[in-house]
């Protein structure tokens, strides 16, 4: 009873706040300067890498606002794990965060709902707006007007063991046959070890699934008079499923009904010569928390420590990379927020060419087209930027999280690779599903 | 309930000035006073939720109607007919249920014969396993299913490194979820393990209420260990079992987050109990009235099958 009473209080808790509310609407009256903020606190959410890999940046565009605007600022950072849930209950009561971050995929179901305060009288005022990249500007966008802004962006690359590769003689792949026949080789040269994966390739991991898919000519889903209409069951998105359960099936020796969140973790115990990653990720398999609950632990080199490399994944045409999904965050007003104005303009602070800079030297990708060739001349960040100038992006339809977070995707991926149904069986059942979730 | 039951007239007035009737009135509020709080506490907690939730269930709550406030349109049975015809609902129906029945079942059951050893063993041990049961008793649900989840898990597991360890077994990277029927007899291991402690700690006091007379008298008329317990020890238990086994099936009825927290939060489709299942509608795919209204049936279902345990008790409670 108390378990289930926990989910009608939920349920309950999220209604009686969205019932307390509706008057939340706020404009700066009463101050002359809209961006006179003193004695008012800024409140903002972000996810948690910023608060462990760039915090620095974070705190210096805080620094420059309070500066001009006299406000201050209390930044939360969220973990990424169910945050929809919890910001869904936040943003249905009245106290809500004046600035939010959102993955890219997870934004157009605040945008299209009303979640974000509309940003386009200002979109002059934020540094290389006319070059965002669009995988991040297109989900901020509904009926013309502009409700987000990009904040960065991840672009996933091949990284392989250089050691492993030299030891079995072989170069980094150049097309898919040469990646496969690579694996093949590796796979055989380390037959005695049963926990060897050549390819590390959880089976929910549906950022790289879907990469095979769209490599194919394939994609997720299409619009079609004004329906969305899956297309997973079409034979060049099935081509790819296959080839990628294929490679899933024959090289991974890892759990496929796990998803990619400790990928790093077991590549770091030296088991596996590839994996597909972020390219941040290529530090993350490198050295690692020695307490990963805890943030503030000491930073201790994993097994394989300076022996990988990253270049981006060959794709199926000769020459040309995999796609790759372009992934990344944008931050939004919260349209119940009581300070749009400082909101607004603390997010152009934190997104100005000098935060972007300062992102740059940690790896992740600039919000701008006009900021990558800068980004391919950091060290480590040349396969990423490589990478991203072919990518794919999700259907931008308002209810895609819910297709994500309804797990029908990761349901379709691990019903292949465990052999429970066909890929054909599967893809069909996943279009039934998004169907139905798009056009709910 | 004594307070309650006896009759305000009977109790000596007070006399010492002020109008009777007064009196006599307040006289009569007072039980009523006494029990606000709590009635208050119980409204709050849990007649709002589940009114406002049997609302939701009628209702079309969309996420813009979250965000701006707007209010909900009215749906009529439209929720409930669309969860009734669909097929998967009957599965975790049925799913829920043999899960509940098999928890239920083993749980209460072992919790029996742990009480029945610990009524035997020295004092010494009775009280390592009093102590050993409370402390994984007071283990929270999330924690011991962390532990479980890497005790289970593929690449690092202990219980794959074990078996491995047996000459001619291959467990090394086994997945535990792959199979629904592994993955479930993982759960409801993890299940049977964190109820046993109140069971067995339960029955352990309702044995030690057997009058040892009794059990004398029967040993002394011949009748043998197994004789002792049909005889004698279950039937003085038989309402402490039905209650014990009540609060079970409700807790096991509503399993979630053994479940939830075994699966990464991502629970497949074969891992959904009607518990999840709501969840899943309600947050993950933002069907709120959804969700509310698989909640209810669910409600409406475990009341059914505790129909029959109430009545027992009401039974019990008149023959006392």
């Amino acid at each position: 009873m108390k378990r289930r009473i926990a989910v009608a209080a939920a349920v309950a808790a999220t209604l009686l706040a969205s019932a307390g509310c509706g008057s939340g609407g706020g404009s700066n009256s009463g101050s002359s300067n809209p961006l006179d903020g003193k004695g008012k606190t800024l409140k903002v959410y972000l996810m948690v890498d910023a608060q462990s890999s760039w915090k620095e940046v974070v705190d210096a565009a805080s620094a420059k606002f309070t500066q001009d605007t006299g406000a201050q600022v209390t930044v939360e950072y969220q973990q990424w794990a169910n945050h929809l849930t919890k910001l869904d209950a936040t943003l249905a009561g009245n106290d809500v965060p004046d600035v939010i971050e959102l993955g890219n995929t997870e934004a157009s179901k605040y945008v299209f709902n009303g979640a974000f305060a509309d940003l386009t009288g200002k979109l002059s005022t934020f540094d290389n707006s006319g070059s965002w990249l669009t995988g991040l500007s297109a989900p901020c966008q509904s009926d013309g007007k502009t409700y987000c802004v990009p904040y960065y962006a991840g672009a996933r690359v091949l990284i392989y063991r250089t050691d492993l590769f030299q030891q079995a003689n072989i170069k980094p792949p150049t097309s898919y046959d040469e990646l496969v026949a690579a694996a093949t080789k590796l796979q055989q040269a380390h037959a005695s070890d049963p926990k060897f994966s050549a390819f590390y390739m959880p089976g929910k991991y549906w950022y790289a699934a879907m990469a095979w898919v769209y490599g194919a000519g394939g994609q997720i889903a299409k619009q079609d008079g004004g329906k969305w209409v899956g297309t997973l069951e079409q034979p060049a998105a099935e081509q790819g499923l296959q080839k990628w359960a294929d490679l899933a099936k024959q090289f991974s020796k890892g759990d496929p009904t796990k998803d990619e969140n400790d990928q790093d973790a077991v590549y770091g115990q030296g088991e596996s010569a590839m994996l597909y990653g972020n390219g941040w990720e290529v530090g993350a398999v490198q050295s690692q928390h020695k307490d990963p609950n805890d943030p503030n632990s000491a930073m201790v080199d994993t097994k394989v420590k300076d022996k990988v490399a990253a270049i981006p994944l060959p794709g199926f045409t000769a020459g040309q990379g995999m796609p790759t999904f372009l992934g990344g965050s944008i931050l939004g007003v919260a349209a119940k927020s009581s300070k749009k104005d400082l909101a607004a303009e603390w997010v152009k602070d934190f997104t100005s060419t000098t935060s972007q800079d300062a992102l740059l030297a940690k790896g992740v990708l600039p919000n701008a087209t006009t900021l990558l060739d800068q980004a391919a001349a950091v060290k480590g960040s040349e396969a990423t930027a490589l990478a991203a100038k072919n990518s794919w992006f999700v259907p931008n339809a308002p209810k895609w999280a819910d297709v994500e977070k309804g797990n029908v995707l990761q349901q379709m991926l691990v019903d292949i690779v465990t052999g429970k149904k066909s890929v054909d069986e599967a893809a069909k059942v996943a279009d039934a599903a998004i169907a139905s979730t798009l056009n709910g | 309930m004594d307070v309650l039951e006896s009759p305000p007239e009977a109790r000596p007035a007070v006399v010492t000035g002020g109008p009777r009737r007064r009196r006599r009135g307040s006289g009569r509020l007072t039980p009523y006073l006494l029990s606000l709080p709590t009635l208050v506490v119980l409204a709050g907690l849990l007649a709002f939720p589940l009114v406002r939730m049997t609302m939701l269930s009628f209702q079309r709550l969309t996420l813009r109607d979250l965000f701006t406030g707007a209010a909900p349109q009215w749906a009529g049975f439209a929720n409930y007919t669309t969860v009734l015809s669909d097929g998967f609902f009957w599965t975790v129906v049925l799913r829920t249920i043999v899960v509940a029945a098999i928890c239920v079942a083993v749980s209460v059951l072992a919790g029996l014969l742990i009480a029945l050893l610990m009524h035997r063993v020295s004092g010494w041990v009775r009280l390592a396993m009093m102590v050993a049961m409370m402390l994984v008793w007071a283990l929270p649900q999330l924690v011991a299913t962390q532990v479980f989840t890497w005790l289970v898990d593929t690449d690092w597991g202990v219980l794959n490194w074990m078996l491995d360890k047996l000459p001619g077994v291959d467990f090394s990277n086994h997945s535990w979820f792959v199979d629904p029927v592994q993955g479930w007899g993982v759960i409801i291991a993890l299940v049977v393990w964190g109820a046993v402690p109140f069971l067995a700690i339960s029955l352990y006091a309702g044995l030690s209420q057997v009058p040892k007379e009794l059990v004398e008298a029967a040993t002394v008329d011949g009748a043998g260990a197994w004789q002792t317990l049909r005889r004698i020890k279950l039937p003085i238990l038989s309402p402490l079992i039905v209650v014990v086994t009540t609060l079970s099936v409700i807790w096991d009825m509503g399993l979630f987050t053994q479940v939830y927290i075994a699966r990464a939060s991502k629970p497949e489709l074969d891992y959904y109990s009607l518990a999840v299942y709501a969840y899943q509608e309600a947050f993950a795919r933002s069907n709120y009235s959804g969700g509310s209204a698989i909640a209810i049936l669910t409600v409406l279902l475990v009341l059914g099958v505790m129909a029959f345990y109430v009545r027992q008790m009401f039974r019990i409670g008149e023959a006392d």
